[in-house]
């Protein structure tokens, strides 16, 4: 009863989608987007009207002259910087427009120029300080603040009483301060263009990701060549100008110099920068985040002053927020890596029924042997992790090797070797389509093809994105086995979506259908997914129909067998389920019959761990990998099975001196070549009546 | 009721006691291949345990009882059930433990009846004896429920049911030292104290006759067994099993460990074993995969060989290892005659010995 309640509960509920939402980098959005909803929603309940359109409007109108500021500040921030000047800033540009307007004339296009570029300037001083002389951010716009502050306060006490009396009637001044189109204001479009372009720039624009790589490493960024200095001084140039956007719109709005105008404004586009998101220290931000966090300070201020409540009191939340915010901040971007991988890793419930026995003198098909005691070793200690093998028509063998290459065995006696080709990753599975190019599986990277003089091409490395992934599982992460139809259709297996080859024993903790098979048409190099859901899906072999292959589910501890075409098109049948290990390879057999490597044996003790996820959950938290209960992969065996999936008899070595692991076995010419990922050798067993002159992709492409 | 709280807090977050850590093999511990290079002086059925009068040294072998000589053994006597603990007393007597409930004291090894013989007094599985003073006998009695080679059992079950006991042979009189141990396994003499280990609590106490305790010695990365006194002060403590990070785990799962214990044969449960690698259906953990054909001798231990020498504040000095890629596993009994140290490794059933001259020397931290 409690086991059924534990089954269907890891059947139907996708623990594993919480660690991979949260591994997407906008789930660092929502929270913020959360918090903002909470405020919407709380200041909708206490303040009447605060839904009406022209309330909307007015908050509009600020919350986007703070916006442009924010987007500035979040430029600077997210390169790695601060710009407490901006207050400042905001106050001179504020009087750059006002003055250029009502005490010199400008037209309106003029005044507007010239009071983004004045904005720019005042950024400039600050960008050409920090960026290429290299002054601390923090200091040096702390000292500008203050002159800009000085400056300013100069100013008006000369021209406020011209300011104050000129009573400018512009249309197109007053479309800058209070037009809208369609009901959304002038300011909000504008800030809508910005915000857009801002977006692209940031995610979409090589200089915007320089500024997060300079942001997230200034070494780095440096050593890639990045113009670092001028970036960042960019920046600042940037946040000035869109200090002086926001401060033109002010401008028309209000059309003040009082002296406490951008007084405390850095506290609360800061305050909206960190509350968003963007991280002090630079290298992640965005401008959604930049938005929300300038929406939600906005609320607040506005729910604040309306509920009458004293400019102290404003300022005291409002700092509160900001500490409250810098340390979330602050411990989420120290935690975060740790807090996925802990919760990343998801078992879940699977069930096998006892294996058959396997134990000397128990009798079956499994019973163990001997038998590969006394294989002949090729490539001892010079090959490392062969985990396919494979054979040319002048019969040299090649295998591949954890240092990225394909190693070619020369015959007759396969002492002499040679890099045949590299390529970089893990070669795995391996097959020759009819003109002997070499296919092969590459953990990490996606099917290759080699061509017969050593040319490495990329066939393809990514396929159709599932739709009801939350991880993009459009590129390949772990193709394992591969076979090639007379058609020419490449199926292969992934072994999993989930992880990367060398964390395969976390798919292993897991036990979820993770896998899935795809097939490459060599003829339109189209890809695209067959079959999904599979456990650690393996081995792949073409069947005698020509319309079916068979392949391994490691994890699930059976052989399958799918049609791609034919009257039973789609279907998918179990042809051996419960082995006593865990299968590995498939490969065609002299007699017509298949070989089938088990790549480790079952242990109870796993067993029983896969019924009870909750268990291995824990294990995964709390125990360090290397301590793991693992499928054991130490001890493995060959067996051969026919098409109705009977086993026909059982290859082992017993005490596991030669091949403690084997992956793969290619029978070629009366022997039998053993592969293994662990391994440090290619074995080679003599096949009692085999055929001897049976050559695996000889006979499939008709040369014999 | 805080206390509740705090320990399911505990348990939750994984701190305090519910942490998983073992401590290292490191200082005195610092792991050698000594125990592999030992002389195997026999191999044979079911070494249990081995005493001696600093001389002769005894051995007990499934029900027979031998004294080692040359290259092999002379089997004394044989008894009806086999022998658990055995000590060489002052004097020229023995003193044999019969399937872990029978005590028997003879004046000399050959005699035909026991000058002593105890039983009852909730003796279950008496794994360990020594002599105490003239005329007594300390024992280990490693648990109430379990018998003495069901010990794995009564690790899982989290057994605290151990005892501490003191035969007097004069009188015939059986005192508890000490109760509720996790399992006692080991007894040595030391000044009018009785030490003791301690194996599941990985630690070695003193106790006085009074029955007041202190521990000697703790936080040890193996769980240790059987004791006994080295000829220049100090001692040989051995320990029979080591302990790893998931057997501390599956302790506190007890669900898991429940099902374990009910759906699956003993020998693949995960826990410590005196021997390993037998059969591909034991548990096998990440580290124990084979590499380019070699295992790491530092994979988790699921049976290891140790010995350590303490001195005579009980601080270790040196420790002789056989790791987890070598085969003398599961030494439960060491001890000192003349020039040798015989120990028993139960995993591969052999009686060895090594040249104790020089092994400070060479091993010492």
């Amino acid at each position: 009863m409690r086991e059924a309640i534990t089954r269907l509960r890891y059947r139907y509920w996708p623990d594993h989608w919480l660690g991979e939402i949260l591994s997407k980098r906008w789930t660092e959005t929502a929270i913020p987007v959360f918090v903002l909803l909470i405020v919407g929603f709380w200041l909708s309940q206490s303040i009447h009207n605060f839904l009406s359109l022209s309330s909307l409007a007015d908050t509009a109108r600020q919350a986007c002259e703070i916006g442009f500021i924010a987007l500035g500040m979040a430029l600077v921030v997210i390169v790695g910087g601060i710009d407490l000047s901006v207050g400042s800033m905001f106050a001179l540009t504020d009087f750059c427009a006002l003055y250029t307007l009502d005490v010199l004339g400008w037209p309106v296009p003029l005044v507007v120029l010239a009071t983004i570029i004045c904005g720019m300037l005042l950024g400039a001083v600050n960008g050409f300080l920090i960026g290429y002389l290299r002054l601390r951010a923090f200091i040096t716009t702390l000292i500008t603040l203050i002159i800009y502050r000085s400056a300013f306060d100069l100013l008006i006490q000369g021209y406020s009483n011209d300011i104050a009396a000129a009573f400018p009637d512009l249309p197109s001044w007053n479309f800058i301060g209070g037009g809208a189109v369609f009901g959304v204001p002038s300011v909000a479009l504008l800030y809508i263009v910005i915000a857009i372009f801002g977006h692209i720039f940031l995610t979409r624009l090589r200089p915007g990701w320089h500024v997060t790589a300079i942001g997230g490493s200034r070494r780095s960024a440096y050593n890639s060549g990045v113009a670092v200095r001028r970036t960042i001084a960019l920046c600042y140039v940037a946040c000035g100008g869109l200090t002086a956007i926001g401060a033109l719109f002010f401008a028309a709005r209000l059309g003040t110099v009082g002296g406490d105008i951008g007084v405390g404004l850095e506290i609360i586009v800061l305050t909206a920068t960190v509350l968003g998101g963007i991280t002090l220290g630079g290298g992640r931000g965005s401008v959604a985040k930049s938005l929300v966090g300038t929406l939600i300070v906005l609320l607040i201020i506005n729910g604040l002053t309306t509920l009458n409540a004293r400019g102290g009191i404003n300022r005291m939340v409002l700092a509160g927020i900001l500490l409250t915010a810098a340390v979330i901040d602050i411990r989420w971007l120290k935690n975060r890596s740790r807090i996925i991988s802990k919760v990343y890793v998801s078992p879940t419930y699977l069930a096998l029924p006892p294996p058959p026995v396997t134990e000397i003198g128990g009798g079956g098909p499994f019973e163990q042997n001997d038998k590969l005691r006394d294989v002949a070793l090729i490539g001892l200690g010079k090959i490392e992790a062969p985990e396919d093998v494979i054979f040319d028509r002048e019969n040299n063998l090649y295998a591949g090797s954890r240092h990225g290459d394909i190693i070619r065995f020369f015959a007759p006696d396969y002492e002499r070797m040679e890099v045949f080709a590299h390529i970089g990753g893990q070669p795995l599975g391996m097959a020759f389509d009819r003109s002997f190019n070499l296919y092969v599986c590459v953990g990490g990277m996606g099917l290759y093809r080699i061509a017969p003089d050593g040319k490495v091409e990329k066939a393809t490395d990514e396929t159709n994105r599932s739709l009801y992934s939350v991880n993009d599982d459009s590129r390949l992460r772990l193709a394992d086995d591969l076979d090639i139809t007379d058609n020419g259709l490449i199926f292969f297996s992934e072994a999993t979506v989930r992880y990367e080859m060398s964390e395969w024993p976390m798919d292993g903790l897991e036990a979820r259908g993770n896998g899935r098979i795809i097939c490459y048409d060599t003829n339109t190099g189209k890809t695209h997914t067959v079959l999904r859901g599979l456990k650690f899906p393996n081995g792949i072999c073409v069947a005698s129909d020509g319309q079916s292959i068979f392949f391994a589910e490691t994890w699930g501890c059976s052989i399958k067998r799918y049609w791609f075409e034919g009257p039973k098109k789609g279907v998918v049948e179990t042809v051996i389920d419960n082995l006593p290990g865990y299968p590995d390879n498939i490969n065609l057999a002299s007699d017509g019959n298949y070989w089938l490597a088990l790549v480790g044996m079952r242990s109870p003790a796993l067993d029983l761990a896969w019924k009870m996820p909750g268990f291995r959950q824990r294990m995964s938290k709390r125990v360090p990998g290397d301590e793991w209960l693992f499928p054991n992969i130490n001890t493995g065996c060959v067996v051969k099975f026919n098409e109705k999936g009977e086993i026909l008899e059982s290859y082992w070595d017993l005490h596991g001196l030669n091949h403690p692991m084997i992956t793969s076995m290619r029978e070629h010419r009366g022997y039998l070549y053993l592969g293994g990922i662990s391994n440090n050798r290619i074995g080679r067993y003599r096949l009692q009546a085999a055929d001897p002159n049976f050559a695996q992709y000889e006979k499939r492409w008709g040369l014999q | 009721m805080f206390g509740g709280l705090r320990d399911f807090a505990l348990s939750f977050l994984g701190r305090g006691e519910a942490t998983l850590t073992v401590p290292s093999f490191d200082g005195a511990l610092k792991p050698n291949q000594a125990l592999e290079s030992a002389e195997t002086l026999l191999e044979c059925d079911a070494p249990e345990d081995l005493a001696t009068d600093g001389g002769k040294v005894y051995l007990a072998d499934g029900a027979s009882l031998g004294r080692l000589d040359g290259n092999g053994m002379t089997t004394i006597r044989e008894f009806d059930r086999p022998i658990t603990a055995l000590a060489s007393l002052p004097g020229g007597g023995i003193a044999v433990t019969l399937n872990g409930r029978e005590v028997r004291v003879y004046s000399d090894a050959a005699d035909a009846t026991p000058s002593a013989t105890f039983q009852g007094a909730g003796m279950h599985s008496i794994n360990a004896l020594a002599p105490a003073g003239d005329h007594a006998l300390y024992a280990t009695d490693g648990s109430a429920t379990r018998n003495a080679d069901e010990w794995a059992w009564d690790l899982m079950e989290r057994g605290r049911s151990g005892r501490a006991l003191r035969l007097d042979i004069k009188t015939g009189g059986i005192t508890e030292l000490a109760g509720n141990l996790r399992y006692a396994f080991g007894a040595c003499g030391a000044d009018g104290f009785a030490l003791i280990s301690e194996s599941w609590r990985h630690r070695l106490i003193a106790v006085a006759p009074n029955g007041a305790s202190k521990i000697v010695l703790s936080h040890l990365p193996v769980y240790p067994s059987r004791v006994s006194p080295a000829r220049s002060g100090g001692w040989w403590l051995t320990a029979f099993i080591a302990r790893t990070q998931l057997v501390e785990f599956v302790l506190r799962e007890p669900a898991y460990r429940k099902r374990m214990m009910a759906e699956i044969d003993p020998e693949y449960w995960i826990v410590p074993r005196l021997s390993s690698g037998k059969s591909f259906k034991e548990p096998m953990q990440g580290a124990h995969l084979k590499t380019m054909g070699v295992v790491k001798p530092w994979a988790p231990p699921r049976s290891y060989g140790l010995v350590i020498r303490l001195d005579a504040s009980f601080k270790p000095m040196f420790s002789l290892h056989s790791r987890v890629d070598g085969f003398n596993h599961g030494i439960v009994s060491a001890v000192e005659s003349g020039d040798w140290l015989y120990m028993i490794a139960k995993g591969p059933r052999r009686v060895l010995r090594l040249p104790i001259e020089g092994l400070a020397k060479e091993f010492a931290a």
